[in-house]
């Protein structure tokens, strides 16, 4: 049989084509290929609530565009003068924005005489709280207290306005946070460890999940950081850093797991054939198969996420099988490459066909980041398959070689323990043994969707972020609450009554700390209820003792709330800069926590306050984790329906168990064997188990195809599972839970498929290409 | 304010124990102060007197005895206020900036360091007798709006003896100390309960 594109055009055709992608790669690369590793960019985007997915992005950016360092010296100045060359370098690189949510003195100046004509609105909590319990006489006592003790600050005009200091005190109960910090030398400042800690605080000003602005930002940190005197200490905490170590490491592994694949793959080729010809042209093909595969994901999405690169390294053990089958064929005996071609050419055709549908299925999923990898492997594989069509028998000028007797044999054994009458009660007892692993395995499935788990952190890094915890108590969380309301002051009220109990929960040690826009602003109705709870509790009942104790002149009632001190109002001052993260949209709040230790008491404190809801981000995307963990098994189910009818067409109705059989029955065993060696069970578990699903059809379609399972074949096919075992097997060795999941699911079915595929020998061909 | 008259008192104590060596770890101050405070729009001047304790890096407890009792503890973390046992009141460091600013004087006045004093004042001083008498004037608007004072004047002999502060409303205070000991930092258990409740 001749193959209608064995002549040369196509071949032409394709090679313009490679040129192009060639060229459009070498250019992005010279701009430099954009590369995401935004971890999130992998997850999908909860699109049924605008107002939660608003939140979110808002607590995301904030969280991600924040830095933060404590320089540490036993001497203060040093210290200081660390601070501030940290500081300069950054923000004179353009590459942060000194800012801090502690407003300074003058911004508090500011606000005090916005806050001042409003005062007799105004209560600090804790003062309210003792009006409410009959407990005005605290606040008589701390009136003389103010005068008669240590650090008194009232002066007599402030006394005539405010005779029970009731301004000072909500001022000093404002919700700033870091609380162990102080003023020094105009620095915020620690102290712990023997050491005085200076903080620098910021916001990024490049984007913080883009690797050229990690390097660039991390460079400068480190030279600075190089560049300080003995004996001062840096901690840094930022979603950068985090975000900047973990791409080093996945860029790390993916160079060490793909150098060790390729090395793998070599060595196992030059095994086999005795010539580097057939390494050097598999590997044209899956070079061919990687810069078409990067061009187009280039062209389609714009750039390309360090995950789906990782997940890339696993295309190169695929690509080869294609390459492999062909020159398996070498051990056929047959000269002419077009005829060796021709031998397998409608096995890799179908084994394409079902890997690609599989991959494709992944497209399927609603993560944009596997979109990339479903894109990339697809476009990747076809191409390496059209580069081993059009023109390996091109570039082929081997000579035929004698298959090693032990590989015979091998292949022999392994036919026959599937096909061989006298072997059919071995058959059996391995159904047993299969069924009885499954049975043991399945009781020991542990799945696990915590998102947190599905990545590494540095220990470095979390050691420095528990070190600023400590220090300045700092702790800043996902979490929150939203608050939905028809406009602002609905918005304050509610965050009211919702205070009361974060209040409680702050007493009983469920939470470390708590902030909302009502703690700085009280709803117009809190400050015409606070008027009157200080009328009846503290004017009426002290006021004049308080006079006659002091020997004070008359003095001017307490003005009357005007009704102006509004969100608005106090946001165009401009002191807060922590209203402008909390105050989403007229009307739409958010309540940030810090410090939780009773997730589910802090969750239920919302409970009965219609517009306000608890947002947890993480366990929304584990939840959302286990969901598509679901999806991903029914679209194992999907992918063997699509795959069902090219099988039926091929081989009837009766190949479908035959050649479907045995790798579906692969991915049904893996699960069983990844729990008896206490694995846990991931969604990239599952996407393991689609992928591996297409390439034991492949293994199976090749057995099917020669129904004598001629050991030529089965050489082939078992030279494919070593070279996907290289790939996916070494990322069952990776540290990041969701790439190891992965791969360990893939380094359990893949051998398990390819075990069983001999099976698939029974089909009868129907139709023929 | 009063955090600035503890530095000066700590200067004080720098010169008694041979400057410009500080106080050495584990000494402190004890004495009585009486108090005169003269505000606007007030028919008398407010009288009161008590004790205090200051520890160089633990902080200040003043006590007003009289005409009733209220305990402030001062601390490097914040400020604790006790009327008579009707409640306490506490403020953290970063919710008072210039509480820690002070402070901040007061330890380098601990070390001796006048220097940091001459970053916000211009400080005359003179002899006259046993006595000598500093004159402290802000050298920038007051940012902290009306903390600092206009003057303050500190007659010294052995220890502080009297300081006198004029403020810029009009209002001014006369301390004036007595029965001053410089000792060792040995605490009783409520001294030491008292830092520990300015802690955050």
């Amino acid at each position: 049989m001749t193959l209608p594109f064995s002549r040369p055009w196509p071949a032409a055709l394709w090679l313009l084509l490679v040129v192009a992608a060639l060229l459009h790669v070498g250019f992005a690369m010279a701009r430099g290929l954009p590369l995401q590793s935004d971890i999130m960019a992998l997850l999908p985007r909860e699109d049924r609530d605008a107002a939660v997915q608003q939140a979110k992005d808002t607590i995301s950016v904030t969280l991600s565009h924040h830095v933060l360092f404590l320089l540490g010296h036993t001497d203060p100045a040093q210290a200081r003068a660390a601070a501030d060359r940290l500081e300069q370098a950054l923000t004179g690189a353009g590459m942060m924005s000194a800012a801090t949510d502690i407003p300074s003195a003058t911004a508090i100046q500011q606000i005090g005489r916005r806050y001042f004509p409003e005062r007799g609105g105004l209560l600090a909590d804790a003062d309210r709280r003792r009006l409410l319990d009959g407990r005005g006489s605290d606040l008589a006592s701390r009136a003389l207290s103010q005068i008669f003790g240590f650090a008194g600050f009232a002066d007599g005009r402030m006394l005539a306005a405010d005779p029970f200091q009731l301004l000072p005190a909500f001022l000093a109960g404002l919700p700033l946070p870091t609380n162990k910090l102080h003023l020094d030398n105009g620095r915020l400042t620690a102290t712990g460890n023997g050491l005085t800690w200076v903080l620098v605080s910021g916001q990024l000003t490049g984007e913080a999940t883009s690797l050229a602005f990690q390097k660039r930002f991390t460079g400068m940190v480190d030279a600075v950081g190089n560049s300080f005197p003995r004996g001062v200490r840096l901690l840094r905490l930022s979603a950068l850093f985090y975000a900047q170590a973990g791409a080093d490491r996945a860029i790390t592994v993916s160079s060490t797991l793909a150098l060790i694949s390729l090395a793998g793959t070599a060595l196992l080729l030059l095994a086999a054939f005795r010539s580097v010809i057939p390494l050097a042209l598999g590997l044209l093909s899956i070079a061919v198969g990687f810069v078409v595969a990067l061009s187009l994901s280039l062209l389609v999405f714009g750039e390309l996420h360090v995950a789906a690169q990782l997940f890339g390294v696993s295309l190169i053990g695929i690509a080869a099988d294609y390459a492999l089958l062909y020159f398996a064929q070498l051990f056929s005996g047959q000269p002419n490459p077009q005829k060796r071609l021709a031998k397998v050419f409608t096995g890799i055709t179908l084994g394409m066909l079902t890997t690609v549908v599989g991959y494709l299925s992944l497209a399927l999923s609603p993560f944009p980041g596997l979109h990339q990898v479903a894109l990339f492997s697809a476009v990747g594989l076809f191409a390496a398959y059209l580069t081993v069509l059009l023109w390996l028998p091109r570039l082929d000028r081997l000579r035929p070689i004698a298959l090693g007797r032990r590989a015979v044999r091998w292949a022999e054994m392994l036919g026959a323990f599937w096909l061989a009458p006298v072997m059919r009660r071995w058959r059996w007892a391995s159904v047993v043994l299969a069924c009885l692993i499954g049975l043991a395995g399945y009781r020991q499935i542990h799945i696990d969707d915590d998102v947190r788990h599905q990545q590494t952190l540095d220990p470095q890094l979390s050691a420095e972020q528990s070190d600023i915890q400590r220090l300045i108590g700092f702790a800043p969380t996902g979490q929150f609450f939203l608050v939905s309301a028809v406009d602002d002051e609905q918005a304050l009220r509610d965050e009211e009554i919702l205070g009361v109990r974060l209040a409680d929960l702050v007493v009983t040690g469920a939470l470390s700390f708590w902030n909302a826009p009502a703690r700085f602003i009280p709803s117009l109705e809190r400050q015409f209820a606070n008027r009157r709870l200080i009328d009846e509790q503290l004017i009426a009942p002290h006021f004049a003792a308080l006079r006659k104790t002091l020997g004070m002149a008359a003095v001017a009632p307490l003005p009357e709330p005007s009704g102006t001190l509004t969100l608005p109002a106090v946001m165009a001052e401009g002191g807060f800069p922590i209203l402008n993260v909390m105050v989403l949209q007229p009307g739409r709040h958010l309540v940030l926590l810090e410090g939780i230790t009773d997730m589910a008491a802090v969750r239920h404190a919302a409970d009965g306050i219609p517009g306000v809801r608890f947002v947890d981000p993480t366990l929304d995307i584990s939840a959302l984790l286990a969901a598509y963990r679901v999806r991903a098994l029914w679209l194992l189910a999907v992918s063997v329906l699509l795959m069902a009818p090219l099988v039926a067409w091929r081989y009837g109705w009766r190949g479908i168990p035959l050649v479907l059989g045995p790798p579906a029955l692969a991915v049904i065993m893996a699960p069983a064997c990844l729990g008896l060696a206490g694995i846990p069970f991931t969604f990239f578990s599952a996407i393991g188990l689609v992928l591996s699903l297409s390439i034991g059809v492949d293994y199976a379609v090749f057995c099917a195809e020669d129904e004598r399972l001629n050991p030529v074949t089965l050489t082939g096919i078992t030279l494919a599972m070593s070279t996907a075992i290289l790939s996916f097997g070494l990322l069952a060795a990776s540290d990041i839970e969701g790439i190891q999941t992965f791969g360990a699911a893939m380094l359990v079915s893949v051998p398990l498929s390819y075990a069983m595929a001999p099976l698939a020998g029974r089909a009868q061909k129907r139709q023929s290409f | 304010m009063r955090a600035l008259l503890l530095a000066l008192l700590c200067l004080a104590a720098a010169r008694v124990s041979g400057e410009p060596a500080p106080l050495a770890d584990g000494q402190a101050i004890r004495g009585q102060f009486q108090q005169l405070r003269q505000m606007q729009g007030f028919t008398n001047p407010v009288r009161s007197e008590g004790h205090f304790l200051l520890v160089p890096g633990r902080g200040l407890i003043w006590t007003t005895d009289r005409p009733f009792l209220v305990t402030t503890v001062l601390t490097p973390e914040g400020l604790v206020q006790n009327a008579g046992g009707n409640g306490s009141f506490k403020i953290g460091a970063a919710n008072l900036p210039m509480l820690t600013r002070l402070y901040a004087m007061m330890s380098a006045a601990l070390a001796g360091n006048w220097r940091a004093l001459e970053t916000d004042f211009a400080i005359t001083h003179d002899s006259a007798g046993k006595h000598e008498r500093f004159r402290l004037t802000p050298l920038r608007a007051d940012p902290s709006g009306g903390m600092l004072p206009r003057q303050i004047t500190i007659t010294v002999g052995r220890f502080v003896e009297k300081v006198d502060i004029e403020r810029s409303g009009g209002d001014s205070d006369h301390l004036s100390f007595s029965n001053q000991t410089l000792g060792d930092a040995a605490l009783q258990r409520s001294e030491v309960e008292d830092f520990s409740s300015a802690e955050p």
